[in-house]
């Protein structure tokens, strides 16, 4: 093949991959279920060769699918045959923390951990936490907009990113900067999937560690009561660092796993963790707990140390892989919901849970309502990923129709295309479009993810029609 | 199917639809106005004025959102939050009169933006009409969405050159009780000490330097700080005189406002320093030499100093948003 050997030319054999063996790593992301082996692997060492790449797979007419780590859950580096993966791991340099500014400059392969811990010395650290974080990369954070735990009070990836240099599909950088005047082209490149450039450098914001911090973890008889509770915290003006809650198969799941001492018995679990100055965690633990038994909670403990904190927070943190035990395979959902709407959610999706026959785990954010349902089969059966393929489709629709989205942290990539047309409109589709052609006019980055064609909207029968016109009457239809 | 009523005008959007429809037709120009607070109004062109377009349309304190009209008045919107003990994130210069349209339309944020964000970091969701007449909706109510691309984001600071904002949802934050302190000190000093007092766990939500001394404002139970004799604790009132920061000039003086680096040393003719050290407002005839510079003297002035590849972007954009190029540009 002539690019893979123009590729090998300009950026050495060695940084060049083709081998249906060596390609295997780079054939999925974290959603295994989509595979497909591409054409070539790129690893470029620095900013220049990721240009020369981009050249080159410009002038092969190649499409390019940019991966940080592959942690991503909505196969937005899922390959296809013709394309070359354009991996970063190999930039991944911290190039300069400036403590006084409270600033990072950082190549999008850095790992989101590597950053708190080399800001640590200076007593720093960069806030945003997606439970990936000992993985996945700095560049795929912005690209996909991670969060974390701490998110409802410290912010998403976009709240904490000032600066970024971009290429685009000719190669040229694009520095867009908080400082820019006029429409927020900064945010716009948070979350854009790979869609739009590839982030080369990230200036990071770095905040001082909290003085303290302290963990409430209370149990309660019933999810309404659990999910009032959650409410009252809020509305008596405290917002906390973390608050997390799980059902009681996630329980029963965390503790058979971690053995923390969470209470079995109890129908939903709360972890409400407040932090800041050693006087205002002091006031608001007391407070926190004080608001919980008020709503109900029959068991309340806070923890008294940091060693009893971080042993709190081990169920949580390894939920997943808890409930993993239980089944040969688990699909994990991603959507949002009006905190008043939880209730209805959790007993709407166990319904559904019964009509598929499939078992549900539910652990989530409470604090910013944003579910992970985990659903249990097994791919050795045959149809039993299709049926919860179905399962989870069904539950997006139910976020989307209580007011919520489709996707509160794992992105669209091409996991969530279709449920994309139940949440927008023809018009606002268009615009999605215009705008990936505004950056992109090759359509060559990332093709065919994060936003659906019209098309594929109209062949699944969620076309709008209005006064009776089609929209795009020139597309064929099926 | 949700989608089915998800984009449903009401009859005064249905209305806006309407008269950009016949520009389009005519192709005429229109300018967006809110209270007109600001924006000189041009008589040359039609005007689409949202001052009529004002309330709360959906706000449940615990939720921590609000959804509003966008002509409501920040005063108004300002007095229902307190109701309920909660407050806007960004504290937006109140000019008399401003709309929280006008204010996300110009991104304006106030002295906490190094602290809780600026304006767009508390933007979910909006509602707008674009130059093709379609009534549109990006992002929503939820803290956490990342579907499709952060439209409602990127329009913060369209200047009306876009779309016509009609609906905003908003991240909102409980009030909490603040002090403010100040020091006596130059103003070299007081650039290193306000970044140094920013890197400790002190929960410090504005900082500032004007007429000699170095303000800071500490958010709800912290040490004490006047165990320092040259400390001295002051009103709130000096965030109000920085945001809108309307100083006084001298003949043929302009005021420009400079967004640098916190640590960027003093800049000559300083006359205030604000949002922690980012912003400096300087008063002099001739525009500074610095890369973000922007006229503040009541006109839309737009810097243009974007390079030639973010000018083609913002260009394309316009076309994307307003491709008979109705709403008139800045
Ligand atoms: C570059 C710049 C310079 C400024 N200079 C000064 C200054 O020197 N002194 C000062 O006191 N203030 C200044 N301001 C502040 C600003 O004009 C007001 O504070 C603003 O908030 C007024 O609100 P309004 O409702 O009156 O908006 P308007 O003055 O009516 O409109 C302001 C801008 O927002 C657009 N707009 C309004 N509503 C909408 C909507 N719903 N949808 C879409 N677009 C909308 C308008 O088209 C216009 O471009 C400046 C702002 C900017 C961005
Ligand atoms: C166990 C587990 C837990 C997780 N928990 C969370 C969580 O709590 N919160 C959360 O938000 N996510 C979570 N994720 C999802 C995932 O880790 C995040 O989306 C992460 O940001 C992906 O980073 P990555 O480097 O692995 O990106 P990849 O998977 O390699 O890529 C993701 C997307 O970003 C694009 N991309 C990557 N790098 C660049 C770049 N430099 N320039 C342009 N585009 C780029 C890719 O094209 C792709 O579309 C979790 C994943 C796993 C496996």
């Amino acid at each position: 093949m002539a690019l893979i050997e123009a590729l090998e030319k300009a950026i050495g054999k060695d940084n060049v991959l083709s081998s249906e063996e060596a390609c295997r790593p780079y054939e999925c992301d974290a959603l295994s279920a989509y595979r497909q082996k591409p054409l070539a692997v790129a690893l470029p060492e620095n900013v220049d060769q990721v240009r020369q790449v981009l050249k080159l797979c410009k002038q092969y007419q190649t499409p390019v699918i940019t991966r940080g780590s592959g942690t991503g859950l909505a196969g937005g580096t899922l390959p296809q045959a013709d394309s070359v993966i354009l991996g970063l791991a190999k930039l991944n340099q911290i190039l300069q923390i400036d403590p006084l500014q409270r600033t990072a400059i950082v190549q999008p392969g850095v790992r989101n951990i590597t950053i708190s811990e080399a800001a640590a010395k200076y007593n720093l650290y960069y806030a945003p936490d997606p439970s990936s974080q000992i993985a996945c990369s700095i560049g795929g954070n912005v690209a996909e907009n991670s969060g974390g735990v701490h998110c409802l009070k410290y912010g998403l990836t976009v709240h904490n990113v000032t600066s970024i240099t971009v290429l685009d599909m000719d190669g040229d950088p694009i520095i867009f900067d908080e400082k820019d005047d006029g429409i927020d082209l900064l945010a716009l490149m948070n979350g854009s999937e790979g869609l739009l450039g590839v982030i080369v450098e990230i200036k990071l914001k770095l905040l001082p560690k909290p003085e303290a911090a302290q963990l409430v973890m209370a149990a309660f008889n019933s999810v309404d009561q659990c999910a009032d509770a959650v409410t009252s915290v809020l509305k008596q003006g405290i917002i906390p660092a973390g608050l997390e809650m799980m059902d009681q198969f996630a329980i029963q799941a965390a503790e058979d796993f971690a053995q923390v001492g969470y209470p079995t018995d109890a129908a939903a679990l709360l972890l409400c963790e407040v932090d800041g100055s050693h006087d205002q965690v002091q006031v608001d633990s007391q407070r926190v707990a004080d608001i919980l038994s008020a709503n109900g909670a029959h068991q309340i403990q806070v923890s008294q140390n940091e060693s009893q904190r971080l042993a709190l927070w081990q169920g949580r943190k390894n939920a997943f892989p808890a409930v993993g035990r239980y089944s040969p395979d688990y699909y994990c959902m991603d959507g949002t919901i009006p905190r008043s709407q939880l209730a209805y959610v959790l007993q709407k999706i166990s319904q559904l849970s019964n009509k598929y026959g499939l078992r549900v785990a539910n652990v989530f954010h409470a604090g910013d309502g944003n579910l992970h349902p985990l659903i249990l089969y097994d791919a050795n059966k045959p149809g039993e990923l299709e049926q919860t393929e179905k399962f989870g489709a069904e539950i997006l629709r139910l976020c989307v129709d209580v007011g919520g989205t489709i996707t509160g942290e794992h992105g669209v990539g091409v996991e969530k295309l279709d449920s994309m047309c139940h949440q927008y409109s023809d018009a606002e589709l268009e615009v999605f479009h215009g705008i990936k052609k505004v950056f992109d006019n090759t359509g060559l980055l990332n093709p065919g993810k994060a936003v659906p064609t019209l098309h594929r909207c109209a062949e699944l029968g969620h076309m709008h029609v209005h006064n009776n016109q089609l929209p795009h009457p020139e597309l064929e239809r099926f | 199917m949700a989608l089915d009523t998800h984009n449903a005008a009401s009859p005064f959007e249905q209305q806006l639809i309407e008269q950009i429809q016949q520009a389009k037709t005519e192709q005429s120009k229109i300018q967006i106005i809110g209270h007109g607070s600001k924006v000189p109004i041009d008589h040359q062109v039609e005007h689409l004025s949202l001052k009529e377009h004002s309330g709360i349309i959906q706000y449940d304190p615990a939720e921590l959102v609000i959804t509003v009209k966008s002509g409501t008045p920040l005063a108004e919107l300002n007095a229902v939050l307190a109701q309920n003990n909660q407050m806007l994130g960004f504290e937006p210069p109140e000019y008399g009169n401003s709309t929280i349209g006008g204010t996300y339309a110009c991104a304006l944020t106030g002295p906490s933006f190094p602290f809780r964000g600026r304006l767009r970091d508390y933007i979910l969701g909006s509602k707008v009409i674009d130059g093709r007449g379609h009534l549109m909706q990006f992002g929503g109510k939820m803290i956490k969405n990342v579907a499709g691309y952060d439209v409602s984001r990127m329009l913060c600071g369209s200047k009306g050159s876009l779309a016509v904002v009609t609906e905003l949802s908003m991240k909102v934050l409980p009030k909490i009780e603040e002090t403010t302190y100040c020091i006596e000190m130059p103003e070299g000093e007081a650039i290193l000490l306000m970044n140094q007092m920013q890197g400790t766990a002190l929960p410090i939500s504005a900082c500032a330097y004007y007429q000699g001394r170095f303000y800071y404002r500490v958010a709800g139970e912290h040490p004490k700080q006047d165990n320092r004799v040259e400390v001295n604790l002051c009103t709130n009132d000096i965030w109000q005189t920085l945001n809108p920061f309307k100083p006084d000039l001298q003949q043929g003086q302009k005021l420009w406002r400079l967004d640098v680096e916190s640590t960027n040393p003093a800049i000559e003719n300083t006359i205030a320093v604000s949002m922690g050290g980012s912003r400096r407002w300087v008063a002099s005839e001739n525009k500074p030499n610095h890369p973000y510079v922007t006229l503040w003297d009541q006109r839309f002035l737009p810097r243009n100093n974007d390079k030639p590849c973010v000018k083609r972007i913002k260009s394309g954009l316009k076309k994307v948003f307003d491709p008979h190029g109705i709403f008139k540009d800045l």
